[in-house]
């Protein structure tokens, strides 16, 4: 009885879940018009959108990687080697290379998805065209969300880092006395 | 029977060594490129390369080096010297990451890009 009421459950949820997405696709006869009608700008502006996103993944992520290998990485050892814990340190860094693989793979479905709609001729598709732009810009939120992660733990090693300050410079002080 | 039409087939190949040589080789490199081609789409390779066709403009604007980072040294003591001139280097990178909200906005809202429903058709 729990099982068939789970199946109908089940089955209620996709019902309503195409219908939501039947209703999604569905664009008023203007609206297909306007995308025909600017369709070459649209494109246009996808087309330099794709440009300049390409160019901010390049040196945005260049300058990521580079804080966790030359500077993140490089403490941690040297707490390490020196045998001053940071144990804080590696689990954030941790967490901030796995959010950098994260950008990477969110950075790559995003820019798959922008191609995808690109090569979309919006005279002939308009509505999957519309579709791919949505898509697209889901992708995208979903990179700065990214973003957003990885500034946190960023900030969050910069706090650690204070504390670690404090802490050095009140045993400094204990041993000098 | 079987056995002898396979070697003359072989013999008869033997004989033209250049041309399976040749023909080897190219069926060889076309895999090859086959492979790298699919490794440098599916490691997102492909995403950073801004000298494929259509990235001109921006091609100049990418950091090419790494020269601003300085190598904090992985090794050595730990004082409180060492400590500010980390810190230094450190701030002076997540300055550059805080000066600007990437892949902020939302450029592919569909009423800036001029395709959104209209007024008159409210539902949408």
């Amino acid at each position: 009885m729990i099982i068939f009421g789970l199946v109908v459950a089940a089955g209620l949820s996709c019902l309503s879940l195409l219908y939501v997405s039947a209703q999604d696709n569905a664009l008023s006869d203007t609206q297909v018009s306007k995308i025909k009608s600017n369709c070459i700008s649209t494109k246009n502006t996808l087309n330099q959108l794709h440009t300049s996103d390409a160019l901010l993944r390049v040196n945005r992520g260049q300058i990521y990687e580079l804080i966790q290998t030359k500077l993140m990485d490089k403490f941690n050892e040297r707490l390490a080697s020196n045998k001053l814990g940071g144990e804080n340190f590696k689990t954030i860094t941790t967490n901030y290379g796995t959010a950098l693989d994260g950008f990477r793979q969110d950075y790559k479905l995003y820019e798959e998805q922008l191609s995808s709609a690109i090569a979309i001729d919006c005279d002939v598709h308009p509505i999957a065209f519309y579709d791919a732009i949505k898509s697209a810009r889901t992708q995208r939120e979903a990179v700065y969300a990214d973003i957003k992660y990885l500034n946190q733990f960023i900030d969050q090693y910069q706090s650690v880092l204070s504390q670690f300050d404090k802490d050095y410079k009140a045993a400094s002080k204990g041993v000098s006395r | 029977m079987a056995l002898q039409k396979i070697k003359n087939r072989f013999l008869a190949l033997t004989r033209c060594k250049f041309a399976v040589m040749i023909a080897l080789a190219i069926i060889v490199s076309i895999i090859l490129v086959i492979i790298s081609l699919t490794i440098y789409r599916n490691s997102g390779a492909v995403q950073l390369d801004l000298s494929r066709p259509g990235y001109i403009d921006v091609r100049d604007k990418a950091t090419v080096s790494d020269a601003d980072f300085h190598n904090f040294s992985s090794t050595g003591e730990v004082n409180q010297k060492v400590i500010d001139e980390f810190r230094a280097l450190f701030v002076k990178q997540v300055k550059k990451v805080e000066s600007a909200d990437a892949f902020g906005g939302d450029p592919l809202n569909p009423k800036s890009l001029g395709i959104d429903a209209d007024e008159a058709n409210p539902s949408q």
